[in-house]
């Protein structure tokens, strides 16, 4: 069976839990037995079978599992957002259409993944750029200045394109100076330490794009591309020293933000305290534990929680972004929340896989950054709604009401897939028929020269 | 490169891992901890979706029922109480904003429907979850009598049927309207005098002479004395180095214990508690069931026990060395009992020795009306011996006819019964008793009427309250 016969056999389950469970949420809501929204989940459908077919055509042999967790993850997530707020999941397939779009057209334009590391430097400096823009024209929304609002009204979030753009120059930049980290020529108080002129403009990038997310008074973000960075530097070296060395900076740093700034002081005292303040600060997190400790082992089902007051305002704020984990576990349970997580450690795991079949260092790394932003992310913000660190706001892949999450995790996804095609099947550019015939002409001649 | 790579894959899995337990923690393990917490929307919300089940009185009146309201689309429930005023203590409210107390919190099992046999179209959320009805062993006629006697003093009234323990009458004043609990709490708060304690079963008063018939019961059941054992009264004899004197400083001269009860002669009883002793008098005392307190069916630890409590209301044991069983035999000496427990001692000599575990819920139905549970009969306790229940029942009888109970008579009718006035802290200040039971040849009613801060005596204010109330429960059963 080929890849992509297996690829469309396995969306059909997501399909189906599309179907079911957009029925389920309307039949709740009308107290009857309704078929939900058809059409639309068709239409998702649809997008699914186009990035299907644009996988066909241009990376055939490209890893067959990453589309149907994706899509399971997808219908789970519309299924939620369709469940707390239908005219935002109808908004949400429109974004769906534009990462589509987005993944189609990563597929035709970067044939292979390889070109991008000629242009790291570039995607390390527009990372900069963009964030620093952020500052510039960034709008504030719920206290951190992370969105530009568009002439349109939409508002976008740089720090998700950023994401992808810092994982393409650290690949990079790292599979050219891999060497040179992995044998350093100093010690620094017993730690070894690479010539400045290596690490130099990678922690110049870094160091910058993290003190400009501080500045934007966003804390998930920071963390997620310093769990990234990490990641790919150990991969690169093989050095578990430079693990070391980034988790004491990453605690010098977590604990002068700390000390330095109010608002993350209060951050923490919520994520250890959350009930001394349950009307104030501690609202948001107290809210979302007592929504999952009511769904228990299997939950009431979806459409069956208390998510919605009157007037239909949502029990637990941002519920349709930050928390729509919540929104999913306090219907789905124990078991469905489990699951949800059983897909993306999947997903990862399908990411690893590509990068350790890939036959070059650049792909490998470009797949384990990609796969760990996912991972990391995920983790990132269920960890801080079940308090195993404290709150911070970023978005669940594939699941969070927003245009640029979705948007850059499909390109994410495209990257993915480019990578595991080129493994299997090696780029040979298309050399124009001319050109060719004189490339043969000349061996022809060499030949008769002999 | 691959070594490395499989390595941030399993921490990347460790920290998934960490996710799984710590989502286990608040949906399962911590759930019902988090789920139990006072505001916690969800439960509140949880509670509006339940049709609870009505709870009803012996007879069918409805004294607690759940009306639907459509709120926005959605069937919602809120309780009402059809007899706002009817045993408010004892029947509990049950609302989002004060809680449940009470029957309505101790039955809440029963009448959330939380009883595994919720049909396939609850489990699908498309019907609401209808509780069980909860039948109540109260008699409404008797139960609105104790209420209108009451009204206006404080006080309280327990009724028993001594055959099988079931409450008829469970009364405290001054009530309140338990319709009015969701929106006026703060009003009922501010009351004079508690209206939210039930008096019948938390609060305990010193028994007075109505604890003369525990040690009568002793006193024969040792052997030491007879019914007609001879004593001599000289108006006060001298206990603990203190003088303890006849109320109203009556002086009887040659008595018999019969005539002792009869006439409630302290320096008496008071002789037969130093005959006997902390031992013997003590262990009496716990076989009627002091120190132990039933749960009549309400939550767990609202029935407070009786017996003799420190100045901090700790229990003391009932046969402590050393104590002055004197003023234990005439009911003083730190005693506190509740009506609950006197109604419980009239009961035990009504029902030949036995006291009869009290209970309040008769069966539960569910919606369909089949039976989901109903009560068996248990013996709480045996206070004594048939024969000597029999002679006290004659010697308390007395009272009834000829001494300080004589308002409890009931025309064509056997009563036995017992008056009690302990003085309080503040002097022409009592807390008026009576105990007492009917027909005494056969038994159907036990009764306990206390009345507190009063001027008067057991004899004047409680008797007649213990005879209306016998009488309506007699009437009832005839």
């Amino acid at each position: 069976m080929s890849p992509r016969t297996r690829e469309l056999g396995l969306l059909l389950p997501a399909a189906v839990v599309g179907l079911l469970g957009a029925a389920s949420v309307a039949s709740a809501q009308s107290r009857s037995l309704e078929a939900g929204p058809v059409a639309v989940i068709g239409v998702i459908a649809g997008l699914f079978v186009l990035m299907h077919i644009a996988l066909r055509l241009r990376a055939p042999q490209a890893d067959a599992y990453l589309l149907p967790i994706v899509g399971m993850i997808t219908a789970l997530g519309m299924v939620t957002l369709y469940r707390i707020n239908p005219v935002l999941a109808r908004e949400q397939v429109l974004w769906l259409g534009v990462a589509t779009a987005v993944f189609i057209g990563v597929l035709i334009f970067i044939p292979d993944h390889h070109i991008l590391e000629q242009y790291r430097y570039l995607f390390g400096i527009s990372a900069v750029a963009l964030l620093m823009a952020t500052v510039v024209f960034g709008t504030n929304i719920s206290g951190a200045k992370l969105w530009i609002r568009l002439p349109g009204g939409q508002t976008i979030q740089p720090s998700e394109l950023t994401k992808v753009l810092l994982v393409i120059f650290l690949a990079g930049y790292l599979r050219d100076k891999r060497e040179l980290l992995a044998i350093p020529t100093r010690r620094l108080a017993g730690i070894p330490v690479p010539p400045i002129a290596v690490l130099g403009p990678m922690l110049l990038v870094m160091g910058t794009c993290l003190s400009v997310l501080g500045l934007l008074n966003d804390f998930g973000t920071p963390l997620l591309y310093f769990g990234v960075f990490v990641a790919m530097l150990y991969v690169a070296s093989g050095r578990g020293a430079y693990v070391v060395a980034g988790l004491g900076l990453f605690v010098v740093g977590a604990v002068g933000v700390w000390a330095v700034i109010p608002h993350v002081q209060t951050r923490v005292d919520t994520w250890l305290h959350p009930f001394s303040d349950a009307q104030g600060q501690g609202y948001q997190i107290v809210q979302s534990i007592y929504a999952l400790a009511n769904a228990g082992m299997i939950g009431p089902g979806w459409g069956q929680g208390y998510l919605l007051a009157t007037g239909g305002n949502y029990v637990v704020p941002v519920l349709d972004t930050d928390f729509i984990f919540t929104a999913y576990a306090a219907e789905l349970g124990l078991l469905g929340a489990v699951a949800l997580l059983c897909l993306f450690i999947v997903l990862v795991a399908r990411g690893f896989t590509i990068a350790a079949q890939a036959p070059d260092g650049f792909s490998k790394l470009l797949a384990v950054g990609l796969a760990t932003t996912l991972g990391i992310q995920a983790f990132v913000i269920v960890g801080g709604i079940v308090r195993v660190i404290p709150l911070t706001g970023v978005t669940l892949p594939f699941m969070s009401y927003g245009g640029s999450s979705v948007v850059t995790n499909f390109a994410i996804i495209a990257l993915l897939a480019v990578t595991s095609h080129r493994t299997r099947v090696p780029y040979r550019p298309r050399v124009p028929r001319r050109v060719r015939a004189e490339a043969e002409r000349a061996l022809a001649m060499e030949g008769a020269g002999e | 490169m691959n070594r490395s790579i499989s390595r941030v894959f399993w921490v990347l899995s460790g920290g998934f891992v960490l996710l799984a337990f710590a989502l286990g923690y608040w949906q399962v393990i911590h759930a019902s901890a988090i789920n139990d917490r006072p505001g916690n929307p969800q439960a509140i919300q949880r509670m509006r979706l339940v049709a609870r089940g009505p709870i009803v009185a012996a007879d069918g009146t409805p004294l607690a029922v759940s009306v639907s309201n459509n709120v926005s689309g959605q069937v919602v429930y809120h309780r009402t109480y059809p007899n706002g005023t009817f045993a408010p203590q004892t029947v509990g409210y049950s609302n989002i904003t004060q809680g449940s107390t009470a029957l309505e919190l101790s039955q809440n099992g029963w009448l959330t429907g939380d009883y595994g046999a919720e049909s396939l179209l609850v489990r699908l959320g498309l019907r609401s979850k209808h509780g069980a009805a909860v039948h109540t062993t109260l008699i409404p006629a008797a139960q609105r009598i104790a209420t209108q006697m009451l009204a206006g003093q404080q006080g309280a009234v327990v009724a028993l049927d001594p055959r099988t323990g079931a409450v008829q009458v469970m009364a405290s004043s001054p009530g309140y309207d338990l319709n009015k609990v969701d929106q006026h709490f703060a009003s009922i708060l501010t009351q004079p005098n508690s209206p939210l304690v039930n008096r019948a079963v938390q609060q305990g008063y010193p028994p007075g002479s109505t604890f003369k018939v525990v040690t009568a019961t002793a006193a024969l059941q040792t052997g030491l004395f007879t019914p007609t054992s001879m004593f001599n009264d000289t108006g006060s004899i001298i206990a603990s180095g203190q003088p303890l004197r006849n109320f109203a400083g009556e002086k009887f001269g040659p008595n018999t214990l019969t005539f002792a009860l009869t006439h409630s002669i302290n320096t008496t009883f008071a002789k037969v508690g130093l005959a006997l002793g902390a031992e013997r008098l003590g262990s009496t005392m716990d076989a009627f069931g002091f120190g132990r307190a039933p749960s009549v069916d309400l939550p767990a630890g609202m029935v407070v026990p009786s017996g003799r409590k420190d100045p901090k209301l700790n229990l003391l044991p009932s046969n402590q060395a050393g104590e002055d069983t004197a003023r234990i035999g005439i009911g003083q000496e730190q005693l506190l009992v509740t009506p609950l427990q006197n109604a419980m001692v009239a009961a035990a000599i009504a029902d030949h020795g036995t006291i009869m575990t009290p209970y309040l819920v008769q069966r539960v139905t569910d919606t369909g009306g089949s039976v989901l549970m109903t009560h068996h009969d248990t013996v709480f306790s045996t206070a004594t011996t048939p024969a000597v229940a029999a002679e006290v029942t004659t010697m308390m009888r007395d009272v009834v006819q000829e001494g300080t109970g004589t308002a409890a008579a009931l025309s064509g009718l056997d009563v036995a019964g017992k008056t009690g006035t302990a003085e309080t802290s503040r002097t022409g200040i009592n807390d008026a008793w009576f105990i007492g039971f009917a027909p005494s040849s056969a038994p159907t009613v036990a009764v306990a009427v206390v009345i507190e801060n009063t001027a008067s005596q057991g004899g004047v204010v409680a008797a007649p309250i213990a005879r209306a109330i016998m009488q309506a429960i007699i009437a009832r059963s005839n």
